[in-house]
C-alpha cells in the first residue's frame, strides 16, 4: 500500500465510519480496514495519516487506535510451523515504523501520543533491546537536544515503559545482557536530566506551570530508577547514590501550596512524586541495605515527618501507603532497633497506624454505594495497597522484634475504644468498628483449617460481649457496617467457636440474608457457607441432622436474598445454596429448589453476564442432582423435564458461555440412569457429534465426558445407529492434537470398554493407522503413555491375541517392532495407581504369548521395565512432561472450561477383579515357566539385579516358584 | 520445591560493583617507591588530598613541562632522557590523583612508546613502563590511551627483560585489563597471557604476585578461550599447584583469583585442579579466616565453582578438608559466624551448593554444624545473606532429584528445621521484591505443605501468616510467581467443595489434570 492522496482520503472516510453510531456502515468500515491491513505498508500509512495536520483530529485519533492494535496483533511473528489468519508485519515495514515512530510520537498532540506510546512499547517488547538497537540511541539523543518537557516527558514516558520489563522477569544471562546495555545507555543521561530538572524546580518555586511538568518529570525518572535498579544495585548508582539520595531527600521534604490540588481525590503532582522516591528508598532498603545505611535515619526522618502530615484525602493515599510501607520495611530489617524505643513505638502506633486503621467516609460511601468493590477490599484480600492494610502490616513489621509491647499496647488501644463505645454506641460506633478491624487484621490471615488464632485480646470474652450482641440485635437493618464487621469475624474465626454456639446463632444469620445491606446478607450467606464447609478430620462439622431444623427458613431467605436490590446475582448467596444443598438432606425441598434454580437459570441465560455466579448456580444444581438422585434415582425425569427446555435454549441460542456446563449436567443426569435410556436422549445425540460444537476448545471436556456417558449407557444404539464411525472421527480429531490427545483417548477407552470385539473389529485397523500415524510423526510423552494403556485396556478386554493380531493386520510384525522400540522403553513412565496396575498386568500377559511366536528374547526387556514399573517410586521413574503445547490452539481468547465439582465423575477400575498386580505378575509368571522352562534364565540375564530380587520377593510373598 | 535443590554459579554478568575487589584490585597506581631518597620539592608541594587547587594547578603545569622536556629531550642522549622521565614518572606518583589526564593530553603516550625501544636501558624502561602503568590507573579514557605501548610491554615480558622491569610492565598490563573486555582481547590477541603466566613461576615474589594479579584480570571477563589457553599451557597446573602451596597470603589471594575465574569456566578444568591436588593446601587456608580477610572471598568462590558441578566433587572438597577442625563445613560454619556479612553470604553459597549434593551430603552439611548459624542468618541478617542462607536450608531439604522428577523431602531435615523456626525467615522471602528469593520462598512452602505429615504443612504456613504472604504475589507481573501462589493458595487453602477424598481415590483425578502446570504434575493421570 502506498501513501497517496487517494489512500488517506479512502482510509480517513473509513476511520470516520468506524465513529458511526450506526452499526451498519460501521461494520462495513471496520471490515475494510480488516481487509486493508493485510496489505504491506498499511502500518506506514495509517502513521502517516496519524501525523497529517491536514487530515481532521478526531480521524486522526481513530487512525492511531486502529495503529496500535494494528501493531498489537501483527507485530509478532508466529512460530513457522503454525498456520495463523493473521498477517502479521514485514522486516522491512518494521523496520520504517521503528525508524519512524520515536519522531511521530514526540510531535503529536497527547491523545495521538498515548496511542503512539502504547504502540512503542508493544514493539519494543518484541524487539527491544536486540532487534531494535537504534531505539535507546534515538531516545538518548533526543533527550539531549530536547528543551520543553513535552518532549521530555514523552522520551521518559517511553523509557519507562520500555524497561519495566526488568521488574517482573527473573535473572538470566540474556536479561542481565540487555539490562547492562539499558545501564550503558541511559544512566548517565538519566542523572543529568534529574539534576538538571532538579535546578529548575528550585529556582522555579512560584510558578505551578513551569513547577509542574519539571515534578512530572522527577517521577518518570524516580519510576525509570525503580525499574534500573530492581534486580540489582547497579555499578553507575552506587558511585552515584549520594546524587540520587540527597536529590530524593529534597523531593520528600518539598512542599508548595502553589502545587495543592483543591480536589480531594486528586493526588498532586508533587505526592506522586514523593510517592515514587519511597517506592525507590523502599527498594534500596529492602535489598541494599548496607550501601543505604549511611541516608537510612534521615530519610526515617523524612517520611516519619510526611506521615505526620499527610491528610486522609483518597488523594493521598498512594503517598501514605507507600510512606508506612517503607516504616514496614525498616521494622522488619537489621536496623529495626530506630524503632526500639517506647516512646518511638508508641508514637507509631498512635500517629501512624490508629488514624490510617479508623473507617473513613470513602470507606462507608463504598459499603452503601458498592457492595461489591467493598468486600473485594474488606474480605477478599484485594486490600494490597489500602491505607487499612499497610497500616496493619505496619504493626505486623513492628510486632517481628517487639512483639510484646506492641501485643500489650494494642490491647490497650482495643479496649479503650471498646470503652469509648461502650459510652455512647450511637456517636461511636466507628471506635468498635476500628476494634474489630484490628482483632480480624492483626490475626494471621485464615483459611479453612481455622489454625490461627488470635493473641490481641481474649477470644471468647471479645466473642461473647462484643460479637453475639450485634449477631442476636432482633433489627437486621440497624447499624449495618457492625453487623457486616460481626459476621465477618464470626466467619475469621469459625472454627474457634463451639458447635452449640453456631447452632445457636444460626436463626439470627439466616435472618441476616435478606437484610437490606447487600454486604450484610453477602457475609451472612460467606458465614453459613464457611461454616458448612468446616471439617473436623474427614467429616464435616455441620452434618445434615444439624441443618435440618432451619432447612424452611434458610431455603425462604437463601433465595429471597435473590431477589433483592442488586444482590440477584450474589455469587456469594449462590455459593451458600450450593453448599446446603451438598450437605443438608433436602427430601421435599429438592423440587422446589429445583424449581426456583430452573428459573435463575432460564433468566441469566439471556445475558450472562456474572462468571463466578453462574458457575456456582451450576454447581448448585450439579450438587441438588447429585444428592437427590444418590437416594432416589426416580428423581432423574423431574430434573430432566425441568432441566432440558433451558438446555435446549442453551444449545439452540449458542450461549457458549454455559454449554461446557450443560454438557457435564446432560453427562451427569445420563450417568444417573440405568439402560434402556429414554429416546430424547437418542434424538440429541447426532447433534452432539457437529464439528462445530468441538471446534471450541471449553466444549471439549464436557462433550468427552457426555459422549462417554453415551457410549456407557447405549453402546449398542449407537452401534446400530452406525453413529460409531462419527464418534470415532470426533477421537480421530481430538488425537491429533498435542493438547487434546487425551481426551481422544477418554473416547476411545471407554469406546473399548463397553463394545463387544465383533463391533468393534471392523474399525481396529483404522484406530491404529491413526494412531500410528501420529506416534511416528508428533509423538509425544504423553501421547505414547496414552497409548500404552489404551493398547494394556484393550488387552485386558480382549486378551493379548487380538492386540497382536489386529497390529500386525496394518503391517505385518508391526505388533513387535512397536513392543521393542515403544511400548517396553516408556512402559516405566505410566502414573496414576489404576494405571499402572493396568499396563503392567497387561505387559504380563503378553509373556505366554511372545513365547509361542518365538519372540521370547524381548521378554527379559518387557519384565525388566514392569518389574521397575511396580518396585519403582512414581516420583523416581516418571519424567516430567516436556511436550510443548500447540500454540496455534492455546493462543488468543478461549472461554476457560470450568470444571464442576459436584459433577465430577467417578472412575472405574478396568480390573476390579485384579487386586494386587505384583501378585499377578509372580503367579502368571510361575504358571508360564512351568511351560517354557528357559523363562528362568531369560529374565535372571534381562532384568537387572534389584529387579530380580523384588521378583524374587514377590515370588516368595505369594509362594510360588519360577520353574 | 522442585527448584531447590540446585545448584548455582554466580552469575557470570554482573551489573553491579565487582564486590570481591576494591576498586584498587582492578586497576592500581605505583605511588613514589617509600625507599627511594629523593629530595626534589615537586614531592613536597603536593600531598595526597591534592585539596589545595593552586598546589593541583602547579602539579599540572609542570607535567606538562616535563611532558614537552622529553620531547625536546627525545632525540638526545640517554642519561639526559632517564633524567626526564624520572621527573615526569615522579610527577605521576606523587598524589593519589596524579596529574595523567594533562601528561596524555601533552602527548606523553607516544613518546614513552618511544622510550621502550628495543635499544633501552634497563633504567629508561622501568621509568616509562612506570609512568605507563599509572597512566593506565586513570579513567577509562586514559586507560584506553595506552594501547600503543601494549605490544612492547609485552615484549618486555620475557626472560632477558630484568625482573623490576617485567613486574613493571605486567603491572601496566595489569591495569589496562582491568579495565574492558575490548582491551583484555586486544592483550589476550598479542600474547600477553603466556607471557605474563610464564611468570608466575619467578622466584621473585613482588613479580609473582603482579604476574598472578595482572593474570586475574587478563582472564575475568568470563572469557573461556583465555582460561582455556592458560590451563593448556605446559606445567601451569604444577606452577599454580607450587603457589597455592608455598606461597605468602598475599600471592595466594592473587591465584586464587586466577583460579576463581578458572574454575568458573568448566567442570573440565575443575576437574584438572582436582587432580593435580590444589583442594587440600587452598582449603587448609580457610583457617586463616580471622587473619586474612582477601583471602577467604576468592577461595570460597573456587570451592563454591567446584562443588557447583557433579557430586564427586563435593566428595573431592569434603576430602580436602578433612585435616580442618570439623572437617570443610566446620570451617564453613565458622565463617558463617563470624558477623562479616560478604563472607558469610559466600559462605553460605558454598554451603548451598554443597547441599544440593548427594543425600550423604545433605546429611554430612546438615550435621556439620551450619545449621544454627544459617538460621540465625535467615532470622536476622540482611536480604542478601538471608537469601543464600535460604538457598543453603532449602537444599538440605530436598532429595536429588532424578530424571526432572520433583525433589522427594527429607523429612528428618525438613521437620528439624520447621521446628527451629525457619518459616518465618521463608515467609518473609515471599513478601521480598525481590524475584528469586520470593521464588525461593514460595517453594518452601510448597514443600513444607505438601510434605509434613497430617496435614501440619498448611496449619504451620496458616499461622505463620503464609496465606497473606502468598496472596501478595496473586497479581504479580511475573507469571511464574502469580501461577504458583494462586496454585499453592488454590490447593492448600482454596474453595473446599466437600469431596475431595472421593476425587482422590486411586490417584485418578479427573480431567483438570490437564490444566496443571507441569510443575505440579507428577506426570499423565487419567
Amino acid at each position: 500500500m502506498q501513501y497517496t492522496q487517494e489512500t488517506v482520503k479512502t482510509l480517513s472516510q473509513c476511520f470516520l465510519q468506524t465513529l458511526a453510531t450506526d452499526s451498519e456502515p460501521r461494520k462495513q468500515a471496520e471490515n475494510f480496514l480488516k481487509q486493508a491491513a493485510d496489505q504491506a505498508g498499511y502500518g506506514m500509512v495509517i502513521m502517516q495519516i496519524v501525523c497529517e495536520p491536514s487530515v481532521e483530529e478526531e480521524v486522526r485519533q481513530a487512525a492511531a487506535v486502529n495503529f496500535k492494535n494494528h501493531i498489537k496483533f501483527r507485530w509478532a511473528t508466529p512460530d513457522s510451523d503454525v498456520s495463523s489468519s493473521v498477517i502479521s508485519i514485514q522486516d522491512p515495514e518494521k523496520e520504517q515504523i521503528k525508524g519512524a515512530i520515536v519522531k511521530v510520537m514526540l510531535s503529536t498532540p497527547p491523545k495521538i501520543q498515548s496511542q503512539i506510546s502504547e504502540a512503542l512499547a508493544i514493539m519494543s517488547q518484541h524487539d527491544f533491546p536486540r532487534k531494535w538497537q537504534t531505539l535507546l540511541p534515538e531516545l538518548v539523543s533526543s533527550l539531549s537536544s530536547a528543551t520543553d518537557y513535552t518532549t521530555i516527558n514523552g522520551i521518559l514516558q517511553t523509557a519507562n515503559s520500555i524497561f519495566k520489563l526488568f521488574r517482573y522477569k527473573f535473572k538470566s544471562n540474556e536479561l542481565y545482557i540487555d539490562l547492562k546495555y539499558c545501564l550503558d545507555g541511559f544512566c548517565v543521561p538519566l542523572l543529568e536530566i534529574f539534576q538538571k530538572t532538579g535546578l529548575i524546580v528550585a529556582a522555579n518555586t512560584a510558578a505551578p506551570a513551569i513547577l509542574k511538568p519539571a515534578l512530572i518529570c522527577q517521577r518518570l525518572c524516580c519510576r525509570i530508577f525503580y525499574s534500573l535498579n530492581f534486580q540489582e544495585l547497579p555499578e553507575f548508582f552506587e558511585e552515584h547514590i549520594a546524587d540520587w539520595m540527597g536529590e530524593f531527600h529534597k523531593y520528600l521534604t518539598y512542599t508548595n501550596p502553589l502545587l495543592a490540588e483543591n480536589d480531594p481525590e486528586k493526588t498532586s503532582v508533587v505526592d506522586d512524586l514523593k510517592a515514587a522516591v519511597c517506592e525507590n528508598i523502599n527498594l534500596y532498603m529492602e535489598k541494599n541495605e548496607e550501601e543505604f545505611q549511611a541516608y537510612l535515619s534521615q530519610f526515617a526522618t523524612d517520611v516519619w515527618g510526611l506521615l505526620m502530615t499527610v491528610s486522609l484525602n483518597p488523594g493521598q493515599d498512594r503517598l501514605a501507603t507507600t510512606a508506612i510501607k517503607f516504616l514496614t520495611t525498616v521494622s522488619k530489617s537489621v536496623h529495626h532497633k530506630l524503632f526500639a524505643d517506647l516512646a518511638t513505638l508508641t508514637q507509631i502506633c498512635e500517629s501512624i497506624v490508629i488514624p490510617n486503621v479508623r473507617i473513613r467516609e470513602e470507606d462507608e460511601e463504598l459499603f452503601e454505594m458498592n457492595h461489591v468493590e467493598y468486600i473485594r477490599r474488606d474480605m477478599e484480600g484485594s486490600d494490597l495497597d489500602t491505607r487499612r492494610r499497610m497500616a496493619c502490616e505496619l504493626v505486623k513489621g513492628l510486632s517481628s522484634h517487639y512483639r510484646e509491647q506492641v501485643t500489650g499496647m494494642f490491647n490497650g488501644y482495643i479496649q479503650s475504644m471498646l470503652q469509648q463505645y461502650a459510652a455512647n454506641p450511637a456517636q461511636n460506633w466507628k471506635a468498635k468498628d476500628c476494634a474489630i478491624y484490628l482483632v480480624v487484621s492483626l490475626a494471621p490471615k485464615q483459611a479453612s483449617s481455622g489454625a490461627a488464632g488470635t493473641d490481641l485480646v481474649n477470644f471468647e470474652q471479645f466473642f461473647s460481649s462484643q460479637i453475639v450482641p450485634e449477631l442476636r440485635e432482633k433489627d437486621v437493618n440497624s447499624n449495618s457496617l457492625l453487623k457486616a464487621d460481626a459476621l465477618k469475624f464470626l466467619t475469621t474465626f469459625r472454627t474457634q467457636v463451639p458447635k452449640h454456639l453456631t447452632l445457636e446463632l444460626m436463626p439470627q444469620l439466616i435472618g441476616f440474608l435478606v437484610a437490606e445491606s447487600n454486604v450484610v446478607h453477602s457475609y451472612a450467606a460467606l458465614a453459613i457457607e464457611k461454616l458448612l464447609a468446616i471439617k473436623d478430620g474427614k467429616q464435616t462439622r455441620y452434618t445434615s441432622a444439624c441443618l435440618t431444623p432451619y432447612l424452611q427458613p434458610l431455603f425462604a431467605n437463601l433465595f429471597g436474598a435473590l431477589k433483592l436490590p442488586e444482590s440477584q446475582e450474589n455469587a456469594y448467596v449462590m455459593r451458600c445454596i450450593m453448599r446446603v444443598l451438598s450437605i443438608a438432606d433436602i427430601g421435599p425441598f429438592a423440587v422446589q429448589c429445583l424449581g426456583e434454580l430452573t428459573k435463575i437459570l432460564a433468566e441469566v441465560c439471556k445475558n450472562p453476564s456474572n462468571p463466578s455466579f453462574n458457575h456456582y448456580l451450576f454447581e448448585a444444581v450439579a450438587a441438588l442432582l447429585r444428592n437427590a438422585c444418590e437416594k432416589d434415582p426416580g428423581q432423574v425425569a423431574t430434573f430432566e423435564n425441568l432441566l432440558f427446555p433451558v438446555f435446549q435454549t442453551v444449545l439452540e441460542n449458542d450461549v457458549t458461555e454455559f454449554a461446557p456446563y450443560v454438557f457435564q449436567i446432560m453427562a451427569q443426569l445420563l450417568e444417573t440412569r440405568r439402560p434402556p435410556i429414554p429416546p430424547t436422549y437418542l434424538h440429541i445425540f447426532p447433534a452432539l457429534l457437529t464439528p462445530l460444537l468441538w471446534q471450541r476448545q471449553a466444549n471439549v471436556p464436557g462433550l468427552v465426558r457426555l459422549l462417554q456417558a453415551y457410549l456407557q449407557k447405549a453402546p449398542q444404539e449407537i452401534n446400530q445407529g452406525n453413529q460409531l464411525t462419527q464418534v470415532l472421527g470426533v477421537f480421530g480429531k481430538l488425537v491429533g492434537s498435542k493438547n487434546s490427545d487425551h481426551q481422544g483417548f477418554f473416547i476411545l477407552n471407554t469406546v473399548v470398554e463397553n463394545l463387544s470385539f465383533e463391533a468393534l473389529s471392523p474399525y481396529m485397523p483404522e484406530i491404529w493407522n491413526v494412531l500410528f500415524t501420529r506416534l511416528q510423526f508428533r509423538s509425544t510423552v504423553k501421547f505414547t503413555k496414552s497409548l500404552i494403556i489404551f493398547a494394556s485396556l484393550f488387552g485386558v478386554k480382549h486378551g493379548p491375541q487380538r492386540v497382536i493380531e489386529t497390529i500386525n493386520s496394518v503391517q505385518p510384525e508391526l505388533f513387535t517392532t512397536i513392543l521393542d522400540k515403544i511400548w517396553i522403553p516408556n512402559l516405566t513412565f505410566i502414573s496414576g495407581d489404576i494405571e499402572t496396575k493396568l499396563c503392567s498386568v497387561f505387559a504380563t500377559m503378553l509373556v505366554a504369548p511372545l513365547f509361542q511366536s518365538s519372540k521370547e528374547m524381548l521378554v527379559g526387556k518387557l519384565m525388566n521395565s514392569v518389574m521397575t514399573l511396580l518396585v519403582k517410586p512414581e516420583e523416581e521413574r516418571v519424567e516430567e512432561d516436556k511436550d510443548v503445547p500447540d500454540m496455534d490452539e492455546v493462543a488468543g481468547y478461549v472461554a476457560v472450561y470450568a470444571q464442576l465439582h459436584n459433577a465430577a465423575k467417578k472412575e472405574d477400575d478396568p480390573l476390579k477383579d485384579i487386586k494386587d498386580p505384583k501378585e499377578f505378575v509372580a503367579k502368571t509368571l510361575a504358571g508360564v515357566s512351568q511351560q517354557y522352562r528357559n523363562l528362568s534364565a531369560i529374565l535372571q540375564q534381562g532384568l537387572e539385579p534389584a529387579n530380580m530380587t523384588a521378583l524374587g520377593q514377590f515370588c516368595g510373598a505369594y509362594g510360588v516358584t519360577l520353574g | 520445591g522442585k527448584g531447590a535443590g540446585q545448584r548455582r554459579r554466580q552469575a557470570a554478568l554482573t551489573v553491579g560493583k565487582d564486590r570481591r575487589e576494591s576498586v584498587v584490585r582492578a586497576k592500581r597506581l605505583r605511588r613514589a617507591d617509600p625507599a627511594e631518597q629523593w629530595d626534589g620539592d615537586a614531592m613536597h608541594i603536593v600531598t595526597d588530598g591534592a585539596d589545595d587547587e593552586a598546589a593541583y594547578k602547579d602539579l599540572e603545569d609542570k607535567t606538562v613541562a616535563a611532558v614537552l622536556n622529553l620531547k625536546d629531550l627525545a632525540k638526545e642522549n640517554t642519561a639526559k632522557r632517564i633524567e626526564a622521565l624520572q621527573i615526569l614518572r615522579r610527577l605521576l606518583s606523587c598524589s593519589a590523583y596524579p596529574p595523567v589526564h594533562v601528561a596524555v593530553q601533552a602527548g606523553v603516550v607516544p613518546l614513552l612508546v618511544d622510550c621502550l625501544g628495543l635499544d633501552a636501558t634497563e633504567d629508561q624502561l622501568l621509568e616509562a613502563a612506570w609512568c605507563l602503568t599509572n597512566i593506565a590507573s586513570g579513567d577509562p579514557e586514559q586507560t584506553r590511551a595506552v594501547k600503543p605501548a601494549l605490544p612492547l610491554l609485552i615484549i618486555r615480558l620475557g626472560e632477558n627483560t630484568p625482573a623490576q622491569v617485567v613486574e613493571q610492565c605486567a603491572w601496566a598490563i595489569g591495569n589496562v585489563a582491568g579495565e574492558a573486555e575490548d582491551l583484555r582481547d586486544c592483550l589476550f590477541q598479542l600474547g600477553a597471557l603466556s607471557a605474563l603466566a610464564r611468570n608466575l613461576s619467578s622466584p621473585i615474589i613482588t613479580l609473582a604476585r603482579t604476574a598472578a594479579w595482572a593474570l586475574s584480570n587478563l582472564i575475568k571477563g568470563p572469557n573461556p578461550r583465555a582460561v582455556l589457553e592458560l590451563m593448556e599451557m605446559d606445567g601451569i597446573i604444577d606452577i599454580l599447584g607450587r603457589l597455592v602451596s608455598n606461597g605468602d597470603d598475599e600471592l595466594v589471594v592473587e591465584v586464587a583469583w586466577v583460579l576463581v575465574y578458572v574454575t568458573s569456566m568448566s567442570d573440565v578444568h575443575c576437574s584438572q585442579i582436582i587432580h593435580a591436588g590444589l583442594l587440600a593446601p587452598l582449603v587448609a587456608r580457610l583457617t586463616h579466616c580471622r587473619r586474612h580477610h582477601p583471602l577467604m572471598i576468592p577461595i570460597l568462590r573456587c570451592i563454591g565453582n567446584i562443588v557447583a558441578s557433579d557430586n564427586s566433587k563435593c566428595d573431592d572438597v569434603l576430602l580436602a578438608g578433612q585435616s580442618l577442625p570439623g572437617g570443610i563445613i566446620g570451617a564453613l560454619a565458622r565463617i558463617l559466624e563470624t558477623g562479616q556479612r560478604t563472607l558469610q553470604k559466600e559462605a553460605a553459597w558454598v554451603v548451598s551448593n554443597l547441599a544440593a549434593g548427594s543425600i550423604s551430603h545433605k546429611v554430612a552439611v546438615f550435621k556439620g554444624g551450619v545449621v544454627p548459624p544459617l538460621l540465625h542468618l535467615l532470622a536476622t541478617s540482611a536480604f542478601d545473606v538471608r537469601k543464600e542462607a535460604a538457598y543453603a536450608l532449602g537444599n538440605l531439604c530436598v532429595a536429588p532429584r532424578e530424571q526432572g522428577a520433583e525433589g522427594k523431602p527429607i523429612l528428618e531435615h525438613l521437620t528439624v528445621l520447621v521446628d527451629r523456626g525457619c518459616l518465618m525467615g521463608f515467609i518473609a522471602l515471599v513478601k521480598s521484591p525481590d524475584l528469586e528469593a520470593a521464588k525461593l520462598g514460595l517453594q518452601f512452602l510448597e514443600l513444607v505443605m505438601r510434605a509434613l505429615p497430617n496435614g501440619k504443612g498448611p496449619k504451620l504456613v496458616e499461622k505463620e501468616d503464609g496465606i497473606a504472604a502468598m496472596e501478595e504475589l496473586q497479581f504479580h507481573d511475573n507469571e511464574e510467581l502469580r501461577i504458583m501462589s494462586n496454585i499453592l493458595v488454590d490447593q492448600y487453602f482454596g474453595e473446599d467443595y466437600g469431596f475431595e477424598e472421593e476425587l482422590e481415590s486411586g490417584d485418578m483425578r479427573t480431567e483438570d489434570d490437564s490444566e496443571y502446570p507441569p510443575w505440579r504434575r507428577g506426570g499423565l493421570a487419567g
